[in-house]
């Protein structure tokens, strides 16, 4: 099962231009939020915030569709989101909490619901929408891929990041600059080489770009909670779908990346474990 | 004759304390003395040489059950050590965590003595109601100050944040729907007391009365007033004298009264005393509390500035957080000299009441002397406070308080 237990597997994209103008993908991050804002089944919700010139993430909270807009888009670099939760849960009042998060937060927010650590904070949440992440890069990783690797002088001269095409690029004065993801490896943080989860398993919703075609993304839907309001949305109209045996390059893909992830990752934590390091436990 | 007889540990109390009472042949209390067994509390040692923000994290931890009075006043005395003076907005949240902390508090404090006011056939009731206040004014400490309990937003210099135009709207809005809740509860705690068959001038004492500020506090502290002797020059009994664990504090030279009969007697006109006085004046402070609350909710500035940035050098003066808590006046005092903290002092409540409590169940039968305590609803954690080191070569002079 690389891609953990779901219910439903779905290409979608939204339907709200304004949100597909700004979206990585299919925009579902954004949709799912602005409809469960909307419709009052979240209060507000935590995210990676839009980064200023220097592209270092800023955890937000958001309650509002406009400020869920204006944080959309993949963030290059990692985002300590569930840093705000507290924040969110008491002074900003919120009592019914989304949070965007990547597998490994994910996993720890499960684990803060699960456990009785963490009061009136973590039972607050009630949508976790995790997005796809083979791996994500410290600051100083993008610092060294703009200066050392592509000649900038320093990466508050990129006006665009994107990672496709077998590559990672940089946009400077309108040139896009790429760098071949396999001279990217090595400047991953190092736990990601221990993780095994490429499709946030523990999310309510599961959502990112492999699977479907340009400008859609794929859907995994895999609570109750996480398949009701992902369908709500789909029968208002604010998120519109295909299934997935319909499109190229479809779940296939998916699973291969999935799985490719955990034997890698697998091979790796051995190579730790022999050497004596620590290694993560899996769930 | 002259019988004596112990309670111990006196029960339904934070911390542990002993009740012994001299009795005639009838039962009647001749002498009452109160005291703290509960070990030292030594975290004023422990905040020394370290830096000034790390005083409220500690202090805090003084005890569970008013942590809010302990926060608030280490942070007041850190921050009047190193000369800030806060955002009004940050005084404004202050305020209202410590008001519904106080209503939370006086409310456990229901629950303690319900025993004491209540039959089968009302107790559950007396229970449901605590509960149900505690749920609504807790929810504003825990969204204002971080945690019901142990606080982790209330910053020397302030607030760690503001809260938004949402959450002043939704604590307004609790808090209105609270109102009738927290008044019927009054009435209904109130009337269990009148009808709990307790003597009318139990527990009357005639002791000055201890209280700084009719609902929040200050940063006046009069120490040429204040004065402490140990256990062994209070208590007649050497045996006492010797096993008790706090130092008495005294305010012109004389054993004091705190609390909210206290603050009710010299601040709002209320004019009874004794333990059916102290439980009306606790219930009808807490609306007291509720309107203080209110008060500062609705002037609070959800866009305004609530930390003040500051040098944390210290002003090397000494520095004082006098707060009113739940059980009376709560005084941190602290000095910061080259950026440390370089002492450290606190006197709580309780420790003011300890000499008190005792003499306050003479004159009445034995078996009424728990009540003349729980009246004063006592708290020895924070209470316990005897270390006595000589200035000069560090040596402990009176270790064998000392029970770690």
């Amino acid at each position: 099962m690389p891609l953990g237990t779901y219910k439903e597997a779905l290409s979608a994209r939204s339907t709200e231009q304004k949100i597909l103008d700004v979206s990585q993908d299919g925009g579902i991050v954004s949709a799912l939020l602005c409809y469960a804002l909307d419709e009052g089944i979240i209060e507000g919700a935590v995210v990676a915030g839009t980064p200023d010139d220097d592209w270092r993430p800023i955890p937000t909270v958001v309650t509002s569709s406009d400020e869920v807009i204006a944080a959309a888009g993949t963030k290059y670099s990692m985002s300590p989101t569930l840093s705000v939760l507290k924040e969110a849960t008491r002074q900003y009042g919120l009592e019914k909490v989304g949070v965007v998060a990547t597998p490994c937060q994910v996993q720890g927010l499960r684990k803060a619901k699960a456990y009785p650590f963490t009061r009136f904070v973590a039972d607050k949440v009630n949508l976790i929408i995790g997005i796809y992440c083979m791996e994500n890069f410290p600051m100083a990783s993008l610092d060294t891929f703009a200066t050392a690797k592509l000649g900038f002088d320093s990466l508050t001269e990129a006006t665009k990041m994107d990672i496709g095409k077998g590559k990672f690029w940089l946009t400077k004065d309108g040139e896009d600059k790429g760098l071949a993801i396999k001279d990217t490896h090595g400047y991953e943080q190092a736990g990601c080489n221990v993780c095994q989860d490429y499709v946030a398993e523990w999310a309510d919703v599961s959502t990112g770009s492999v699977g479907s075609p340009d400008g859609w993304s794929t859907v995994l839907t895999r609570t109750e909670d996480g398949d009701s309001i992902f369908k709500a949305a789909v029968d208002a109209g604010v998120i519109e779908t295909k299934p997935m045996d319909d499109v190229k390059p479809g779940l296939p893909l998916l699973e291969k990346l999935a799985k490719g992830k955990k034997d890698k990752n697998t091979a790796e934590r051995e190579r730790r474990a022999k050497m004596g390091v620590r290694i993560p436990t899996i769930y | 004759m002259k019988d004596r007889v112990v309670i111990s540990p006196t029960t339904r109390q934070e911390g542990h304390a002993e009740l012994v009472m001299e009795v005639d042949d009838e039962g009647i209390v001749t002498k009452g003395m109160y005291l703290s067994i509960t070990p030292v509390r030594g975290l004023e040692k422990m905040v020394l040489n370290k830096a000034p923000e790390t005083a409220p994290v500690l202090c805090q931890r003084i005890c569970g059950v008013c942590p809010i009075p302990h926060t608030l006043a280490s942070t007041e005395a850190i921050d009047m050590a190193l000369g800030i003076e806060i955002p009004e907005t940050a005084k404004l949240l202050r305020r209202a965590t410590l008001a519904a902390h106080n209503i939370n508090s006086a409310a456990i404090h229901h629950f303690l003595v319900a025993p004491d006011i209540t039959d089968d056939s009302n107790f559950a009731q007396a229970v449901d109601s605590v509960s149900e206040i505690r749920k609504t004014v807790q929810y504003v400490v825990d969204m204002i100050a971080g945690e019901g309990i142990h606080p982790s937003d209330i910053r020397v210099g302030g607030m760690a944040r503001n809260i938004t135009p949402f959450t002043k709207d939704r604590l307004i809005e609790r808090m209105t729907a609270l109102r009738p809740k927290l008044e019927a509860h009054i009435e209904f705690i109130k009337n269990l007391v009148l009808e709990a068959g307790l003597p009318k001038d139990l527990g009357v004492v005639n002791q000055p009365l201890m209280a700084v500020d009719p609902l929040y506090g200050t940063n006046d502290f009069d120490m040429d007033k204040f004065s402490e002797v140990l256990p062994e020059a209070w208590y007649d009994d050497p045996e006492i004298g010797t096993k008790a664990c706090s130092v008495i504090p005294l305010w012109e030279g004389t054993n004091v009264e705190t609390g909210p009969r206290a603050r009710m007697e010299k601040y709002q006109g209320f004019k009874d005393k004794g333990v059916i006085a102290q439980h009306v004046a606790r219930a009808d402070e807490m609306l007291k509390n509720y309107d203080a609350c209110m008060e500062a909710l609705d002037a609070i500035d959800p866009a305004a500035t609530v930390k003040a940035d500051y040098n944390s050098n210290g002003t090397g003066e000494l520095g004082f957080g006098i707060i009113e808590g739940p059980r009376g006046t709560n005084a941190h005092m602290a000095k910061v000299v080259d950026g440390k903290t370089a002492f450290y002092s606190a006197i709580v409540p309780t420790t003011w009441n300890i000499p008190t409590m005792g003499p306050a169940t003479e004159g009445f039968h034995h078996k009424f002397g728990p009540h003349v305590i729980r009246a004063y609803d006592p708290c020895l954690s924070c209470a316990t406070h005897v270390m006595v080191v000589d200035d000069e070569d560090k040596s402990i002079l009176k270790n064998e308080m000392v029970r770690i």
